[in-house]
């Protein structure tokens, strides 16, 4: 309402200005602005994964502008997509065809990447992504897709890690749901815990299987000392409860595609004691957030989300980038892409820098663990398994 | 397979198969009076399962009741999910069925109305309720209560086994002992001589339609107890049972019963075998083997049309 009210004052004001001063323009030094788009879900299902990141990306800009030594302005401008690869390249086409529009944050999704990475690519601007997880993204050549947030290869490597080297399984069963994404975890997940020497037993059940009773009973029956489930909370529900019911003790362990509240509400008590992985910090207990997560529940009355954090740090990422050209004499939109391929940033939750084909250095994993009612962070992976 | 896991698997077999058997009657039924495949008696099921939800998360206390107030809750859950399966099939059958019967449309008219009523209904339930998957609120605590052969049945599992029973001894009572089930049958083998001999057909119809609704809506309540409650939890126990009713010989109301046992006990096996993925293979196997030797099903077509 109050953007709205904004926009309609704006652009009788702006024609005014322009017609007072003839055209004249070009005038340079501290008027200078540049527009940060954000590619992500800001309707339909997904919205509240595409809302945590924009929170982050506005206050970060909010932040910039606000420290008063950039001798630029930044603006930021939406990109909608649903979070569908079909709305991908229109939402992109968004972004390209304004042109004070330097570097884009996203595509906030793997589906909407894979489609929309292409068009950047050709406009040279650079899409940045700090959810898109989807392992073969930063192997299809795309031009300007830069990746900062680890893949679920490095998610599947960090159960494998934590299950050998902290909890000292010998016995694994992996099962995933039949989906591109769970496929993709549990085959990392099992080749690392082979090579970890764990024997590891390989299962398949597929989404909206109707009895989970029969798929608890395969797992219990190898009598193993943990299981990875790689799939959705919506199965993982029905599933931990026939677990339970099949008297699983062991340790169980599911991926970020678990890791949300619904988990609990679907398993109920046989939620209790999974532990969950993601490659997302928690931006409330790291003590280099806290005061991240402070400004952000200041300003949008709600806790940050996932990605929130990561989101932050890609906006002041860019920034700095910009501000680093902008000094040397301007920003164009390929000279930013070079130079954010060879930046090196220390952000809130990680360091960033990338390989030569955009994808994120640092695969750092964190681990959850559900706890009666809530899931509790537990750390970094590497750390907790030593 | 060791033989412990033989009864294991066996046991949840026919826990799932008697819920299948129950939603396959409903297919059956409508089959034997209008030889019409209602595919949207998925969906039945399905407002069964949101019958019961509703009921519950409305009236059930913060803490688990137990004892009697656990029977109690079950009973409401159940008769929640029978009605609001009761009252869907009866609306299909008034809105989407009845008008096409009194133009005597084609048969593949029917067929595609069931198709696009399924989808209707669906996506009608995903825009009332949301498209999570929400769990049952939980009447009791599902201990292990019974053991058969070393295989251990949760109380979810035993009321599963004992209200299928119950429903399928009931139906088969109604259908066989009762005026309104010699009206049914007497419209399954032919509904000119029927309605001349002074039976109400529309009635037949109608009443056919609530009668494996309300066994649909108990089913739907059974199954998301069992697992969980979502907008499109129908479509595949509705194919599964839709075939255990073929399997079974379809408008014949106990060969449904066999069937969907049978396709319970096949499905787990092959789970317990080969794994999940191999789930619908050994149902699908088995059914295309018994219709090559038996094209009619298992029990023919008793209370049918003899062609």
């Amino acid at each position: 309402m109050l953007n709205k009210t904004i926009v309609k004052l704006a652009i009788p004001m702006a024609v005014g200005a322009l017609a007072l001063t003839g055209c004249g323009g070009g005038d340079s030094g501290s008027g200078d602005a540049y527009k940060i788009a954000f590619q992500g879900p800001l309707s339909g299902d997904n919205v509240q994964l595409g809302q945590n990141m924009e929170n982050g990306i506005k206050l970060a800009i909010d932040q910039a502008n606000a420290g008063g030594d950039l001798g630029f302005e930044v603006e930021y401008v939406p990109v909608d997509d649903q979070g569908l690869p079909d709305k991908a390249t229109a939402a992109a086409q968004k972004a390209i065809d304004d042109e004070s529009v330097v570097a884009v944050i996203g595509p906030a999704f793997s589906g909407p990447a894979d489609t929309a990475a292409e068009v950047y690519g050709a406009a040279g601007l650079v899409a940045l992504s700090s959810s898109a997880t989807r392992p073969d993204l930063t192997t299809k050549g795309y031009e300007t897709f830069l990746r900062a947030v680890p893949n679920d290869s490095a998610q599947g490597a960090g159960m494998a890690k934590y299950l050998s080297g902290k909890v000292k399984a010998e016995k694994v069963v992996v099962v995933d749901d039949k989906t591109d994404y769970g496929i993709g975890l549990a085959d990392v997940a099992e080749k690392d815990l082979k090579a970890a020497g764990v024997e590891v037993v390989r299962q398949s059940v597929p989404q909206k299987t109707p009895d989970y009773s029969a798929a608890a009973k395969n797992v219990t029956k190898n009598k193993p000392d943990a299981l990875v489930y790689a799939g959705y909370y919506q199965d993982a529900g029905p599933f931990a409860k026939k677990l339970k019911e099949a008297g699983f003790d062991g340790v169980a362990m599911s991926g970020d595609g678990t890791n949300d509240a619904q988990f609990i509400q679907l398993a109920g008590d046989a939620s209790d004691g999974w532990l969950l992985t993601c490659p997302c910090t928690d931006a409330t207990k790291e003590d280099a957030t806290k005061k991240f997560a402070a400004d952000y529940e200041k300003e949008f009355k709600q806790a940050p989300g996932t990605y929130s954090a990561e989101s932050y740090d890609a906006a002041m990422m860019i920034i700095e980038e910009i501000k680093k050209l902008h000094e040397d004499g301007g920003v164009e939109r390929q000279a930013l892409v070079d130079a954010l391929r060879a930046a090196k940033y220390k952000g809130l939750t990680k360091e960033f820098s990338f390989d030569d084909k955009g994808e994120f250095t640092n695969q750092t994993i964190y681990l959850y663990q559900v706890k009666g009612e809530g899931i509790e962070y537990q750390g970094s992976v590497d750390e907790l398994a030593g | 397979m060791s033989l412990s896991e033989f009864w294991d698997f066996l046991v949840l077999g026919v826990v799932l198969g008697s819920l299948y058997a129950v939603i396959a009657i409903g297919y059956t039924l409508v089959y034997g009076v209008l030889q019409l495949l209602n595919f949207a008696h998925s969906e039945v099921f399905m407002f069964g399962g949101y019958g019961g939800l509703l009921a519950l998360t409305a009236l059930i206390p913060e803490s688990t009741p137990s004892g009697m107030g656990s029977v109690a809750y079950v009973l409401i859950g159940m008769l929640a999910g029978a009605a609001l399966g009761g009252a869907v099939a009866f609306g299909l059958e008034r809105v989407a069925y009845r008008p096409l019967r009194r133009h005597r449309a084609p048969r593949l008219v029917f067929l595609i109305t069931a198709i696009g009523a399924s989808f209707f209904l669906y996506n009608l339930a995903g825009k009332l309720f949301g498209r999570n998957p929400l769990p049952m609120p939980s009447m009791y605590e599902n201990k292990k209560v019974l053991s058969v052969f070393g295989a251990e049945l949760t109380i979810t599992q035993v009321l599963i086994l004992v209200s299928a029973v119950a429903m399928m001894v009931g139906l088969d009572y109604v259908v066989n002992r009762t005026k309104m089930g010699s009206g049914i049958r007497a419209v399954a083998q032919d509904p000119e001589v029927a309605s001349l001999m002074g039976v109400d057909i529309d009635k037949v119809v109608s009443r056919t339609f609530v009668l494996g609704g309300l066994l649909g809506g108990a089913a739907g309540f059974l199954f998301g107890t069992n697992s969980q409650v979502w907008y499109t939890m129908g479509f595949l126990p509705g194919i599964t049972a839709f075939a255990a009713a073929v399997l079974g010989g379809i408008g014949n109301v106990r060969g449904a019963m066999l069937g969907g046992l049978m396709l319970g006990v096949v499905e787990t096996m092959t789970v317990g075998l080969w794994g999940d993925d191999w789930r619908y293979v050994g149902a699908f196997v088995v059914l295309v083997l018994v219709l090559m030797v038996r094209p009619t099903g298992i029990l023919g077509e008793r209370v049918g049309r003899t062609a």
